[in-house]
């Protein structure tokens, strides 16, 4: 069954799948655990209590029931306003701009740069979280050195403007990584066909807009694809930050999610969640790798 | 690149004001973080410290605090080491064998890879509680799991481009398999082992959600719980002692970039053209 063209491993075809068995074990342990999610999905299993122990089968209620209540598609707006905001306007856009500025400027400028940004995305995210909560908090720095000098009263930040900071504080932590892979990606394009745009009278818009995002449009699609599948399900910058409030401002679908199995207690609407929200990134996936291909031809 | 091959002194300006606008964005928080810390008098607010201490530090250097950076580093040590051994083991074969619905078993990995935590934290827990792995063991075996599939990925590309002739030579001169894998193929996919080990090791420091769910005492945090658990506990926040934690907390973190900085480079190079 398992063969190889390598004489040194002709002999070794067995200890070789030996090694491999505890990654094997681990990998289909995974794929039992996602499966067990969409099963759980479909009872109504509970954390505590009677149905914790005899859950029953209850079909597609709560499927049902995500579409018929409002908490989940308030979620789903959240989350993807979120996402929109913090990963791709945010994120990718702030790196590809930085990358392509910064890219053949002086050196020590973009050292400092570079490792500005590598400290957000360095910093763990409970940290961020601290960080942020404290800055905007009545006697913070943004209160104290920003609004205060320009006449504006203390507010509290966190209450008032709530999704605003989250989504600053996730473009703070996660510009450096979108930041690294297009400048990676810029070194592949040849200098030759920037400068020949240029010479051609393409200004700086034009060149951007027509030489190096088409040039870069597979590493683009990649990174887009990352970075929202990342912020799609993220949970702890925001659920350290403001806890998903005020209110359910900031209650994104992994909050809701958390929410619901564990204080409500609700182990079988939970899973739901999780599959829905599973569901809804492959579908973006596929919207993303679609649009990598199209470029591709 | 794009300023232009010869750029205006008008732009030169703006784009210098619009980079320093960045800098000072991204530090500041940095910058009242270490002042805050360094303050005995701290509060919340935005002052230059009257004097210098690390008082605060001593603080976290001892007690429960001392003991969540133990639980951290324990946790982030073994999930890496484990991850690394485990993809090694995996991604040697799978480079090297020609194994039935190689592509099949590439997608499903890949597709792994991109399931949140919350598709499968439900499960995790209700088995942890059966077998009693609610502890930090069972948070590593947890976070080798989510770590695995993208290493093994990542590795399996890295062994690819490495040139069999090497093993073969070695085999002739009569090397075993362990000392072939020991002395030819480790030393040349360094960088990648850096990735993965840097990959591990981070995400399981950062992780928050598995041990926030699987944990039950401050004894058992680690430092991602332990400084979400600490703000906001006494009524007033204590922001010297939370400063000076979170950068306790965030150091190994950035230390640990820096120092395979030069291995990661290449191995990021990697991830950007395979996706």
């Amino acid at each position: 069954m398992i063969a190889t063209s390598h004489v040194w491993l002709r002999r070794s075809a067995a200890p070789l799948v030996v090694g491999a068995l505890p990654a094997i074990l681990f990998i289909m342990l995974f794929g039992v655990y996602a499966g067990w999610t969409i099963a759980v999905s479909f009872t109504d299993l509970a954390l505590l209590g009677r149905k914790a122990i005899e859950p029953s089968f209850v079909g597609f209620d709560n499927y049902v029931r995500l579409v018929a209540r409002d908490g989940f598609l308030g979620a789903v707006w959240t989350t993807t306003v979120f996402t929109f905001f913090s990963a791709i306007v945010g994120q990718c856009g702030i790196g590809f701009l930085l990358a392509v500025i910064l890219k053949g400027g002086k050196k020590r400028l973009r050292g400092i740069v570079e490792f500005s940004l590598l400290f957000g995305w360095l910093a763990p995210d409970v940290v961020a979280a601290f960080m942020w909560s404290a800055l905007a908090s009545p006697d913070g720095l943004l209160n104290t050195v920003i609004l205060r000098p320009l006449g504006f009263e203390r507010v509290h930040l966190l209450n008032l403007y709530a999704m605003e900071l989250v989504v600053i504080s996730n473009i703070w932590k996660g510009t450096a990584w979108s930041y690294l892979l297009f400048s990676a990606a810029l070194d592949t394009v040849s200098r030759e066909v920037v400068e020949a745009a240029y010479v051609d009278g393409a200004n700086a818009w034009q060149r951007l807009r027509y030489v190096l995002v088409p040039l870069l449009r597979p590493q683009i699609a990649t990174n887009l694809l990352l970075v929202t599948i990342w912020t799609y399900a993220f949970f702890s910058l925001i659920w350290a930050l403001t806890g998903g409030g005020p209110g359910r401002d900031t209650e994104v679908l992994s909050i809701y999610m958390y929410k619901q199995a564990f204080e409500v207690g609700k182990l079988g609407y939970g899973s739901a969640i999780a599959i829905a929200m599973m569901l809804i990134v492959a579908g973006l996936s596929v919207l993303y790798v679609r649009q990598g291909k199209d470029a591709l031809r | 690149m794009i300023a232009g091959i010869r750029p205006s002194p008008a732009r030169t300006i703006s784009v210098n004001l619009l980079l320093g606008a960045v800098i000072i964005v991204w530090l500041s928080p940095m910058s009242w973080l270490i002042m805050t810390s360094v303050d005995p008098e701290a509060s919340g607010s935005f002052s230059v410290p009257s004097r210098i201490s690390l008082e605060h530090f001593a603080v976290v250097l001892s007690g429960t605090s001392l003991r969540q950076f133990i639980n951290s580093l324990v946790i982030a040590l073994a999930t890496a080491m484990l991850t690394t051994a485990v993809a090694c083991m995996a991604a040697y074969p799978f480079s090297r064998l020609k194994i039935p619905y190689k592509d099949t078993l590439l997608w499903s990995l890949a597709l792994l890879r991109i399931l949140p935590s919350t598709a499968i934290i439900i499960p995790v827990f209700l088995t942890g509680r059966v077998l009693g792995l609610l502890n930090a063991g069972g948070v590593v075996l947890i976070l080798t799991l989510m770590n695995l599939p993208f290493a093994i990925l990542l590795l399996k590309n890295f062994f690819d481009t490495i040139p069999t002739e090497l093993e073969e030579a070695a085999y002739i001169e009569g090397a075993t398999l362990t000392q072939n894998l020991l002395h030819v193929v480790f030393p040349l996919s360094r960088a990648g082992l850096a990735v993965i080990w840097f990959m591990a090791f981070t995400s399981a420091w950062n992780e928050f959600l598995f041990p926030f769910v699987m944990l039950r005492s401050d004894q058992e945090f680690p430092m991602a719980v332990g400084l979400y658990a600490a703000f906001g506990q006494y009524g007033t926040t204590d922001y010297g002692f939370l400063t000076a934690y979170s950068i306790i907390y965030a150091a190994p973190a950035v230390l640990v970039y820096f120092l395979l900085k030069r291995n990661l480079t290449t191995g990021f190079a990697g991830v950007g053209v395979k996706g």
